[in-house]
């Protein structure tokens, strides 16, 4: 069953076609990889589907509802959540407050002028128990902008998981990171599909082919190619477009 | 239809100071992309200052003064008007150097500065020469008025249109033909590039806020003897220049040109009809601009936009 | 260094130290003012101003969204009150409740044309809007009163059950006003505290991913716009009850520049307490400053020009640095361990 799913996804900024002709499909609980080379449109494409641009043609069902042209915070309450490639976090707060605006129980309560914040008991285990996830527990009550790079990188994830999706967008995690901790983020992608359907934009070969169940490739502004990565690996298209070898 | 044309007349006319005030200001917005809101205040400082050199204010009690003094006026105005514009220049160097602290931090805090150095230069043209409305004095060949097809023009305003057209396209020819302008119209598109090449980027910021403010200093002498000399002019300066720059386009020459052009006719004719609102029309036409269409005919996008 | 993100303390609950010596310090003002050689109309004229200046911090400093024509919502309320007084009543609470409204109401308009925008564009359509404002106010004559003023507002009488307060007397109008300040700052300390204080930070700090994780932006800075607008409504009923008249100049750039300066000054980006510290600053910069020089403007001016370059974090943060602080310590005495935790 398709969760979510695009179809002839249509793109311009003024007289530049950045995305052409968009179609994917994503299975409940599956990975589905988003690969291309550099500016084929892969992070426009992720705009696009989660309402930052609206698309200029074409149609986005989730869940069995249409959602082309709904505003990102509607998009975002239906149970889309995504990262952010250049990181965007709240970098004046605490990584704790970060985390718990993006609680759906904070978030209701957003509009009150009495509610408690920081010493409401259950909001904070929430929040702690999201931290724990991407390992970040221990620096809680540490400034966001103080963290160093791998840490906001989970931070980020974290942020996103926190808002209790049904899907997840990460646009190119591993960005930045090294070995190790792209090794620990392959783990805990890997936690998370146990949970969550994944949308997952990459540059790092080896980890998409991986972790993936499907990819689609992108090259530009148009999906030239998508399957299992076995049957990708196969595919001439995809290694014309000089995305390399994959061990 | 023909009684509009003075009216059409008189918008071109400022229209065309306009551009003079939005080039300056879009130089600095290129170059810096700080919004200068102490641009009205350095036009106010140019005008202000033109009259005192014209009028030998702080030195007429000593020999060069009385020698001075004896000159014509023709001699003397010509000598403000370029007196006045050079002052004004040196003054928004300064206000450069001012600025440093703020590069590289979020736009509030050049926004604030330049807000804070526009009530300090008014306040310090206030004490300097009260703050009563003052008259610039004029040479008798571009007083008056002279008959032409039936209708009175102003002769000073011709002169002023005219001299307003002559530094415009001085500041062309600067800017496409001469190396440093070069420079200066790369810097407008990638400051760091200037680095990079080599050129001495704090240098090329204190001299292009330098020209900025004595294109400023220079149209508010011109604009003087149409306006009025008040300390608090600053504002009815700074709002046209936005818009200026926004309906144009940020960075593009001819797109802030064309848009002066646009403004000042709006406020000629808007004139004609309800002369007690026309300046009013601008602060609507900003709205209307800024809310709906803020990137301009042809411009580019900048870190104004947030 | 302190941010308005720090965690409170004692999260939510009015009762910290600076609120007890705040609220102290008003109660009592009539009583001391003199004492150090000021006097009561001043302390009314800092009262009213700290009211306006911490509505106005709820959107300059919490929200990150700064408005330059600010003075514009003074004066609606200056005007709607005085209006009020002499076309419909003569009645205090109506003129204020009016004020307020009519300060709100100003507010939405123009909150609605600009909340799309942040920055830069949006300070120039705050400008736009206050010119226009302004210009009206000195064009239409006959609402107005034009240059000048609308004048003769009364300061009705303050009527509670039996008692009647003649609020002509200026120690009994302090009071009045400090009693509407004290509400007014203790419901503003619990709103920024709550979780709509902290969504309001949230935006300031990154608008994209609040979006994203589902908060409709545009209505929160809307809703901040007007509700500053209303403080400033309410500000300025008092304000044309104090001056018993109403003129345009309150809405002048220069008026609506000075509360950007004063917020800034005291401290307003970094505390909430920013505001008090910069109003009172102004205040004795104004009339201490101004009975030795003609030049005070001048010397304020170039005080703030200074404060922007060397220390944006205002008179607030700079205190804040003189306390003894533990190095390394994470942002708040939240730490690792908060308190009432169950179980």
């Amino acid at each position: 069953m398709a969760i979510f799913e695009a179809r002839n996804i249509q793109k311009r900024f003024g007289a530049h076609i950045v995305l052409e002709n968009i179609s994917l499909s994503v299975e409940t609980g599956t990975v589905h990889g988003i690969m291309g080379p550099n500016g084929a449109g892969k992070t426009t494409c992720f705009h696009v589907l989660t309402g930052y641009h609206a698309a200029d043609a074409g149609t986005i069902t989730f869940d069995g509802r249409d959602i082309t042209g709904l505003k990102p915070h509607r998009i975002a309450r239906l149970g889309i959540a995504r990262s952010f490639q250049m990181m965007s976090l709240f970098d004046d707060a605490a990584v704790v407050e970060n985390v718990m605006l993006a609680l759906p129980a904070f978030r209701t309560k957003s509009a009150s002028a009495f509610a408690r914040v920081f010493d409401d008991a259950r909001l904070r285990s929430a929040a702690l128990a999201v931290l724990d996830q991407v390992g970040l527990a221990e620096r809680a009550w540490e400034k966001a902008a103080a963290l160093p790079y791998g840490d906001r990188r989970a931070l980020e994830i974290a942020v996103a998981l926190a808002a209790e999706p049904k899907i997840l967008f990460l646009d190119e995690p591993t960005s930045g990171l090294g070995t190790d901790a792209t090794r620990r983020l392959a783990r805990l992608i890997r936690d998370l599909r146990q949970r969550y359907t994944i949308v997952l934009i990459e540059h790092d070969m080896a980890f998409l082919f991986e972790l993936a169940d499907r990819i689609s490739v992108i090259h530009w502004g148009q999906v030239i190619a998508e399957g299992t990565p076995s049957a990708l690996k196969a595919n001439k298209w995809v290694a014309r477009s000089a995305l390399g070898e994959v061990a | 239809m023909l009684d509009l044309l003075p009216h059409i007349i008189n918008g071109l006319t400022l229209g065309l100071l306009f551009a003079l005030i939005a080039l300056g200001f879009t130089l600095i917005v290129g170059v810096m992309e700080v919004i200068n809101l102490a641009h009205g205040s350095l036009f106010a400082l140019g005008a202000y200052l033109a009259l005192s050199t014209i009028g030998a204010d702080w030195f007429a009690d000593t020999g060069f003064g009385t020698w001075w003094l004896g000159l014509s006026l023709e001699i003397r105005y010509a000598l403000a008007l370029v007196a006045g514009p050079i002052l004004a220049g040196l003054a928004g160097m300064a206000l450069e150097v001012c600025l440093r602290p703020t590069y590289g931090k979020a736009p509030l805090y050049g926004l604030l500065l330049t807000f804070g150095a526009a009530l300090v230069i008014e306040e310090l043209i206030r004490l300097g020469w009260g703050t009563g409305e003052q008259s610039m004095p004029v040479p008798q060949m571009i007083n008056g008025a002279f008959w032409m097809a039936g209708l009175i023009f102003s002769k000073y305003k011709v002169f002023a249109a005219g001299f307003a057209i002559l530094v415009i396209l001085a500041i062309w020819l600067f800017l496409e033909k001469t190396p440093y302008g070069a420079i200066i119209k790369a810097g407008s598109h990638d400051s760091e590039m200037i680095r990079a090449l080599g050129h001495d980027l704090g240098r090329l910021r204190l001299l292009v806020f330098g020209l900025g403010a004595a294109m400023a200093g220079l149209a508010g002498v011109i604009m003087a003897p149409i306006w009025g000399l008040r300390p608090h002019v600053g504002i009815d300066v700074v709002i046209p220049a936005f818009l200026i720059i926004v309906v144009g386009g940020v960075g593009s020459f001819w797109g802030a040109v064309i848009a002066a052009l646009l403004v000042g006719l709006s406020v000629g004719i808007s004139g004609a009809y309800a002369p007690a609102w026309s300046m009013m029309s601008m602060y609507l036409l900003l709205i209307a601009v800024v809310g709906f269409r803020a990137r301009g005919l042809l411009g580019r996008k900048t870190a104004l936009e947030a | 260094m302190i941010t308005l993100s720090d965690i409170p303390a004692r999260a939510g609950s009015p009762g910290t130290p600076a609120m007890v010596l705040f609220l102290a310090l008003i109660a009592t003002a009539p009583f001391w003012l003199e004492a150090i050689g000021l006097y009561d109309y001043l302390g009314i004229e800092i009262a009213i101003w700290i009211l306006f200046a911490l509505g106005f911090n709820l959107l300059f400093g919490y929200t990150g969204l700064h408005s330059f024509g600010h003075g514009a919502y003074l004066g609606t309320g200056a005007y709607a009150f005085g209006l009020f007084q002499h076309h419909v009543a003569l009645s205090l609470w109506g003129g204020l409740a009016v004020a307020v409204l009519a300060g709100a109401l100003a507010g939405a308009l123009v909150g609605a044309c600009i909340s799309h925008r942040r920055g830069i564009y949006y300070a120039l359509m705050t400008i736009g809007f206050g010119q226009v404002f302004w210009f009206s106010a000195i064009k239409l004559h006959g609402l107005t009163g034009g240059e000048d003023g609308l004048l003769g507002i009364p300061r009705p009488d303050l009527v509670l059950g039996p008692w009647r307060v003649d609020l002509d007397d200026n120690t009994a109008f302090f009071w009045f006003v400090a009693l509407l300040l004290g509400l007014a700052v203790v419901g503003l300390w619990r709103l920024v505290t709550a979780p709509f204080g902290r969504v309001l930070q949230a935006i300031r700090q990154n608008e994209t991913r609040a979006r994203f994780i589902g908060y409709d932006v545009w209505r929160t800075k809307w809703i901040a716009f007007t509700l500053s607008a209303a403080f400033a409504g309410l500000a300025g009923g008092l304000f044309a009850m104090a001056q018993e008249s109403a003129y345009p100049d309150v809405m002048s750039l220069h008026q609506s520049g000075l509360i950007v300066m004063m917020v800034l000054v005291g401290g307003g980006l970094v505390s909430f307490w920013g505001p008090v510290l910069g109003v009172v600053l102004y205040f004795i910069a104004r009339d201490v400053l101004g009975g030795l020089t003609e030049t005070w403007l001048l010397w304020y001016g170039l005080m703030f020009v200074v404060m922007v370059m060397l220390r944006p974090e205002g008179l607030a943060g700079m205190l804040h640095t003189l306390r003894p602080r533990r190095p390394n310590a994470p942002i708040a005495s939240l730490s690792a361990a908060p308190r009432q935790e169950p179980g």
